[in-house]
């Protein structure tokens, strides 16, 4: 029966295989069209009202800046789960469940993956066999460790107040506890979205079909899961930019208490990337205490806006709010040690 | 149907989004939207992706049955065709003075520090020239000496946007600085005094302004020194019009 469906499947693709070349050739000339509708448009002069040209602008920067690394991210985690040998990354991890998130949490320092491109290659953890728990662990440490992060946090800030060290010490403590605390529920697939569970309960390789095939596939359904949510967080970030004036959080920079809770706020609506956030809080740090810089520079890369439209495509409502809630208290907490003891 | 848009949606809007930059990138007006260090990343990663894109066409895949898509899944994706769609219809804008109104642009409390008092001080009449808003600014917050911005040529461009508290009067030379992408573009300005300038000049429009810098003669103003123009010039929005 099993042999008799693959057999159907493979029949149905076969002669799907030539529209699918009509659907790429109706693409590529109805972009070259539009893009024709565009230089008419420009010759003729044409504008928007400025917020709504503004709202434009703002969305689709996010969606430039973030695509790069979304692919990346989809590329990488290809490569844990389709070339990787089996279990390799597994086989060298310790037992013990804390020493081994722990392992986990650092894995980023090899990767120059920030937070949205991190999410498909934790996805392909989950996938290839890690706990829940565990690739949640990698997912929040993750922008923290990479690279070009501790690059660019060093190059803005050095190792003035304790901004640094506060932030990668922080950044892996958090990840860790998150880690722990989701590890202590009962069922953890049920932290995760039906859809992805299914897809994660499939046999691992029923078919044995080729290594190529198999990537391609990844890159088809990773994509459909991914850049519908970018696009929306990117809408919904452009948004709160076009609403929210930005000078009211400047205003409460002073206060210890105010200025951690403004950096957040701020953190949430800017869902600026991991890489690159240090630029651009650095203007910043002489209004604000370095304590609330801080819990901008952990917090903001785990939550913000866009990262949770694209985090809600593997978890549940209810894990986010969670997560939004213990990884605020405790980045807060970060700010606060910073405030009173730098 | 569903299915297929179900399966195929994110390719699709992949493939949208890359060729919006890469046409962007040969248009030279990636940088309305992002720091000029990320384009080499961007194109790299936007060929990979092409190639991806060819390959899911050619290569056979061996999809499972898809789950059919849920209503709220359906308005998701068509949010999304909308922003695809405009990213290619809509001619490239950069930000307005919309934005610039929303983050504090009066430069008292936030900006970078481009140039420090002591090295300025020292410079000759020929670097001040090149000083762009971004630098003056940086001066401004850092002393309100009048003595020191004696005798000290000012020649900027920017467009322009009220002062809030002396809208007549007053208005702002801005430039957005970016240091990474146009979502935390922040404005940074030098104010200027020409008694009803709305009178020639429109808010976004762009400027070239010559002068020096002196007392501020306006008293609802909270800027205590203020550029005083010799000429104001309209012109041409620069290529790159954001300043790094």
């Amino acid at each position: 029966m099993t042999s008799r469906l693959a057999e159907h499947e493979h029949v149905h693709t076969k002669t799907r295989s030539p529209r699918r070349f009509v659907w790429l050739g109706i693409g590529v000339v109805g972009i070259a069209a539009l893009l024709g509708i565009r230089a008419l448009l420009t010759g003729s002069g044409f504008s928007l009202p400025n917020e709504l040209q503004d709202l434009l602008t703002l969305s689709i920067s996010v969606v430039i800046e973030s695509l790069p690394f979304v692919i990346l991210g989809i590329l990488l985690s290809i490569v844990v789960q389709v070339w990787l040998p089996d279990g390799i990354l597994m086989k060298y991890l310790p037992r013990n469940p804390a020493l081994r998130r722990f392992c986990i949490s650092l894995f980023g320092i090899f990767l120059p993956v920030c937070e949205c491109g991190n999410v498909p290659l934790a996805r392909g953890l989950i996938v290839g066999g890690f706990t829940v728990p565990e690739s949640m662990t990698f997912l929040l440490a993750a922008p923290i460790v990479n690279p070009i992060t501790i690059i660019t946090t060093h190059q803005a800030f050095g190792f003035d107040d304790g901004i640094l060290v506060a932030r990668l010490l922080g950044g892996l403590a958090i990840a860790n506890i998150i880690g722990w605390l989701f590890s202590l529920h009962a069922r953890p697939d049920a932290l995760l979205t039906p859809g992805f569970a299914a897809e994660c309960a499939r046999p691992a390789d029923a078919h044995h079909h080729s290594r190529t095939s198999k990537s391609v596939d990844i890159f088809i359904r990773e994509a459909s899961v991914i850049m519908p949510a970018l696009f929306i967080g990117s809408l919904v970030a452009g948004a709160i930019q076009v609403v929210v004036p930005r000078d009211v959080l400047v205003a409460l920079g002073s206060n210890p208490l105010w200025s951690i809770l403004a950096m957040m706020v701020l953190a949430f609506v800017i869902a600026v990337c991991s890489n690159v956030d240090a630029f651009f809080i650095l203007p910043f740090a002489n209004t604000f205490m370095p304590g609330s810089i801080a819990t901008f520079l952990v917090f903001g890369p785990i939550i913000d806006i866009k990262m949770l439209a694209i985090l809600r495509t593997t978890f549940t409502t209810r894990v986010l709010v969670q997560l939004t809630v213990v990884v605020g208290l405790l980045s807060a907490l970060v700010g606060l040690v910073v405030n009173y003891v730098a | 149907m569903l299915r297929n848009l179900q399966r195929w949606r994110g390719v699709v809007l992949i493939g949208i989004a890359v060729v919006a930059t890469i046409w962007l990138a040969f248009g030279n007006q990636l940088v309305l939207y992002i720091h000029p260090r990320y384009i080499v990343f961007t194109m790299i990663m936007g060929v990979i992706a092409l190639g991806l894109i060819v390959a899911s066409v050619v290569v056979r895949t061996h999809p499972e049955d898809e789950e059919r898509p849920r209503a709220l899944s359906l308005i998701g994706v068509g949010v999304a065709a909308v922003i695809a769609l405009a990213m290619i219809v809509v001619p490239p804008a950069t930000l307005t003075s919309a934005t610039a109104s929303h983050r504090d642009i009066t430069s008292t409390t936030v900006g970078a520090e481009t140039q420090s008092v002591s090295d300025a001080a020292a410079a000759s009449v020929a670097t001040f020239r090149t000083f762009t808003v971004v630098d003056w600014a940086s001066l401004l917050r850092q002393t309100s000496d009048l003595s020191f911005y004696s005798g000290k040529p000012v020649d900027v461009v920017g467009f322009i946007t009220a002062d809030p508290d002396d809208p007549t009067n007053m208005f702002y030379v801005s430039r957005f600085v970016v240091t990474c992408c146009a979502v935390d573009a922040q404005p940074t300005g030098v104010p200027v005094f020409l008694a009803n300038w709305q009178d020639t000049y429109a808010v976004d429009d762009w400027v070239e302004v010559t002068g020096q810098f002196g007392t501020n003669p306006s008293t609802s103003s909270k800027q205590s020194i203020t550029l005083t123009p010799d000429a104001v010039t309209k012109v041409d929005q620069p290529s790159e019009p954001y300043l790094y």
